[in-house]
């Protein structure tokens, strides 16, 4: 087991996403109890206390955030909840918004309410079919049941929720990128100053938080802040959903403990490297998180403040577990195409520098690299480090000079011999 | 106001400037692509990277562009940090650029050229092949696109956004594969602002037609004057070959002919922007023109045929003048003050609104087609024309006038610089100069009074109209 569980806290069934099942749970209760007996500022300040972090994967204290909007600045105010889930080997917002959509709705309407909200928006990766369904279906029930729309709870509060499909790019979960194509526009991020707290949807005030980041609200309001704090570590507070892959042979999305044993996870509770296999490396949080060994991952607990001491992240909590035999230079490439397909082609470093590092690795891939490539790679990724518009620029260049760093005798052996020391092989047989 | 410190040097700022706008203010250079003082700031090519000097938290890095000023800021446009972005930003821009300026026209006057040479000056160090793209794509009748050279650096589509508000361009694609593209067919075309692109292209991306591989811009040079196709009167820059740089053999017209017209930054008229009609002043100044004065037809030297003209004059009873409301602030003084007591002066319309032509927006375009309405209505009023039975004889001056309206056995003295058929139906037919042959001004609608200078020399067979109108007055015995 992972220790306590704030989220996967009941058996799925065919109907444990409904209002009823939701309501037999104890749903809607925190809402209740936010709007009878706490103003917005204290809803504020017990998710401050609670010191619950963003998921999504910058980790950013969630109450600070919100305490940025002014309550009395007169503008309306904009609540995203950014469900367009696309960095690769992610997929626990989808479980959330499968299983648990009005755990969201609630959490939502909380930080509604607290921050001055009279639409909040949800941004769904376009891909998403059954979530989506979900999710519609959940906001049709809440409707209903008067959770949503105006005089909510018989109270003053009103607020409306309009839920909008993404169309695949993966810059639209950035923050920025999210409200902009939320906007109509092209998915392009914006620069700060100003930050979206001060100037985000339709130049209002806005916060956008992850689904997992507002999941756990409910949970804070209801049982408070105290109570989340038990959970996990004295920096990292509560729980974290790891969707893990790859070499594993129980993949899946698992609820841990913050603090919890990184080794033991993988070994206990996802049963273990795939075939038996040694590890050979694993990527913690999302591709755009560094990649980590098996001597670095040890020692290690997953909490936010260890796996940053480590040089990595938690991240996005995309776990993609690689054993031993896989080919790396073969990986980056995978990786690498990807950052050139979704580079939203706006600023410079990111635009022309994801096409040079993918026609590289491509080269190297194909027999063709020369030494000097693997110093070229390094110096596009530094050049990416903090000169671009968004993060997308500096996380592929952190992975990039990730894997280089750490398997540069591969890259040096593929160049070298014009071939895969793995015959370049991402798959691993599941019998050894 | 905040005082910041650039390069250890003190700069008074204003509050809700950017470290990019002070600079430009205090003549400080930090180079910029995609950043244009009148349009917004997309801070996408990463070249005003500056570093600020923290004390708390060590320097960092950020664009100028995006920067809010605060007191006491420590701004370093020349650190080893800032450099290094810069270049490493030149390598990632001319990664896939074809560096074709042999046969580029921006070549001469392009940005990217200019920061090559300053900050980086090296070699591509990419072995593989550069990303293809469109040339030669067509974005409108008036504009080609180079996709191989272009930066994306956002200035065309912004200014279609926030300056014409035809929201006719934007970016397709994306990544390195993104291109401009005119958003639905036409929508370019009806721009009256669009050939501005070409000008704020930092690159050789967006081309003119007409001027495509006209000239290098280094056999050109630059005059000031206006732009007389509204009663906005637009500062202009009219370029035509630099006298040094004649060509001998060829079209010998090249060296007297208008190779592009671009506008001169005037923030009191136009700011740094002109429409399409002054784009193609070549049309204006380039029809055929009357070289030859006549008499009734017949051609005659110059001198006669002035000499014909002061006697009509000296003679009539009833005169009328027609004013030109494209003379000069000069010429209609001089006109007023020669002639303006013998004869009963109007205004003439010389120019009015041609069909398709836009009658008059929300940037810069004047219903009114004349350069000078103001100056001339200065002097002569706005009534409009009255030619009654019993004049004896009408001076018309310039084009616009229809000959059908002479009063009967009235007397013509026509004055006008371009062939036309009622050029030979004249008693007298005097050949005029035209505005790129002197100097002069005129003053706006708001106005506003603007300078123009000449471009080519005057031929000895036209009269300058400021000169010739004295001497139309001259008594006849003086010269008999």
């Amino acid at each position: 087991m992972t220790g306590t569980k704030l989220l996967m806290t009941f058996p799925v069934t065919a109907t444990s996403h409904s209002l009823a099942d939701y309501r037999a749970r104890g749903g809607y209760r925190a809402l209740e109890k936010a709007l009878a007996q706490m103003k917005p500022q204290d809803v504020t300040h017990e998710v401050i206390a609670s010191g619950l972090q963003g998921r999504g994967g910058a980790a950013f204290p969630v109450g600070r955030k919100w305490a940025t909007v002014k309550l009395d600045d007169g503008q309306p105010h904009y609540l995203c909840c950014n469900a367009d889930e696309g960095e690769p080997g992610t997929f626990k917002d989808r479980w959330i918004l499968e299983h648990a959509p009005h755990l969201l709705l609630e959490s939502m309407q909380i930080a509604a309410y607290a921050i001055g909200v009279r639409h909040s928006f949800v941004y769904i990766r376009g891909e998403f079919d059954l979530p989506y369904r979900r999710l519609a279906g959940a906001i049709e029930e809440a409707y209903q049941a008067g959770y949503f729309g105006e005089r909510i709870l018989g109270t003053d509060f009103a607020c409306d929720v309009i839920v909008y499909r993404g169309a695949g790019s993966y810059v639209c979960g950035e923050a920025s990128g999210l409200i902009t194509s939320i906007e109509g526009k092209k998915g392009y991020p914006r620069n700060r100053p100003p930050r979206l707290s001060v100037r985000g949807l339709y130049q209002r005030p806005t916060v956008v938080n992850n689904v997992e980041t507002l999941a756990n609200i409910a949970g804070i309001i209801a049982h408070g802040a105290d109570a989340f704090r038990k959970v996990g570590t004295k920096t990292s507070p509560g729980t974290r959903l790891i969707s893990i892959s790859g070499h594993i042979n129980r993949p899946g999305v698992y609820e841990i403990e913050l603090g919890y044993p990184f080794a033991r996870f993988l070994r206990e509770d996802c049963g273990g490297i795939l075939g038996g296999r040694p590890l050979k490396a694993i990527i913690p949080g999302g591709v755009s998180t560094k990649v980590l060994t098996p001597a670095d991952i040890e020692p290690l607990a997953l909490d936010h403040a260890a796996l940053e001491a480590a040089g990595s992240s938690l991240g996005s909590g995309g776990m993609i577990v690689i054993a031993e035999g896989t080919c790396m230079v073969h990986l980056l490439q995978v990786m690498l195409r990807f950052y050139h397909h979704e580079s939203c082609g706006q600023c410079t470093p990111c635009r022309d520098g994801m096409g040079w590092l993918h026609r590289i690795i491509d080269r190297i891939v194909a027999g063709e690299g020369v030494p000097e490539d693997i110093e070229r790679m390094q110096a596009i990724s530094r050049a990416n480090d903090g000169t671009t518009i968004c993060g997308m620029g500096d996380a592929a260049g952190y992975a990039t000079v990730a894997i280089l760093d750490k398997f540069r005798d591969e890259f040096a052996y593929a160049i070298a011999h014009k071939r895969s020391r793995f015959d370049g092989r991402l798959e691993v047989s599941g019998h050894a | 106001m905040p005082e910041i410190f650039i390069n250890g040097r003190p700069v008074q700022a204003e509050k809700n400037q950017t470290v990019m706008q002070a600079a430009v203010a205090n003549g400080i250079s930090i180079p910029y692509f995609c950043w244009h003082p009148q349009l917004s700031v997309p801070g996408n090519c990463r070249i005003c990277i500056v570093e600020v000097e923290d004390e708390k938290g060590g320097n960092w890095t950020d664009i100028a562009c995006n920067m809010p000023v605060s007191d006491g800021m420590r701004v370093l446009t020349e650190s080893a940090a800032a450099l290094a972005h810069r270049k490493a930003m030149l390598q990632f821009i001319l990664l896939n650029h074809p560096v074709d300026c042999g046969i580029c026209d921006k070549a001469g006057e392009c940005t990217l050229q200019d920061y090559h040479y300053q900050y980086n000056g090296a070699p591509s160090v990419s072995r593989d092949a550069k990303v293809r793209a469109t040339k030669f794509h067509p974005l409108s009748e008036r504009i080609v696109l180079d996709n191989e050279r272009c930066i994306l650096c956002s200035r065309c589509v912004r200014f279609t956004h926030e300056i014409s508000k035809s929201h006719a361009l934007g970016i397709q694609a994306r990544a390195d594969h993104s291109v401009i593209r005119a958003v639905e067919d036409g929508s370019f075309e009806q721009d009256p602002y669009s050939d501005n692109v070409i000008d704020i292209c930092p690159v050789g991306a967006l081309l003119s037609r007409s001027f495509l591989y006209k000239a290098r811009v280094w056999y050109l040079k630059e005059t000031p004057s206006i732009c007389p196709g509204c009663a906005r009167g637009c500062s202009v820059k009219l370029w035509h070959r630099k006298p040094e740089w004649k060509l001998n053999v060829l079209d010998p017209r090249q060296n007297t002919s208008i190779a592009r017209v671009t506008p001169l930054e005037n923030p009191a008229v136009n700011g740094p922007w002109i429409c399409n009609k002054g784009r193609d002043l070549a049309r204006i100044f380039e029809r055929p023109r009357a070289e030859q004065a006549m008499l009734k037809g017949s051609p005659v030297e110059l001198p006669a045929a002035i000499d014909a003209a002061r006697r009509l004059v000296g003679k009539a009873k009833r005169a009328v003048a027609l004013v030109s409301n494209w003379g000069s602030n000069e010429e209609l003084a001089a006109f007023k003050v020669a002639l303006g007591e013998r004869f009963a002066c109007f205004v003439k319309q010389d120019c009015s609104p041609q069909p398709g032509e836009p009658i008059e927006d929300h940037l810069l375009i004047r219903a009114d087609k004349n350069p000078n309405t103001a100056t001339a209505r200065k002097h002569f009023g706005d009534a409009t024309p009255e030619l009654h039975e019993g004049t004896d004889l009408v001076l018309v001056w310039g084009e616009g006038f229809d000959f059908g309206r002479l009063p009967r056995g009235a007397k013509v003295i026509f004055l006008h610089a371009y062939l036309q058929p009622e050029n030979g139906h004249a008693d007298v037919f005097l050949p005029l100069s035209i505005q790129t042959e002197r100097r002069g001004h005129y003053t706006n609608f708001e106005g506003v009074v603007s300078a123009f200078e000449p471009c080519f020399p005057k031929k000895a067979s036209v009269a300058d109209a400021e000169t010739l109108f004295a001497a139309l007055a001259a008594p006849v015995e003086a010269t008999a």
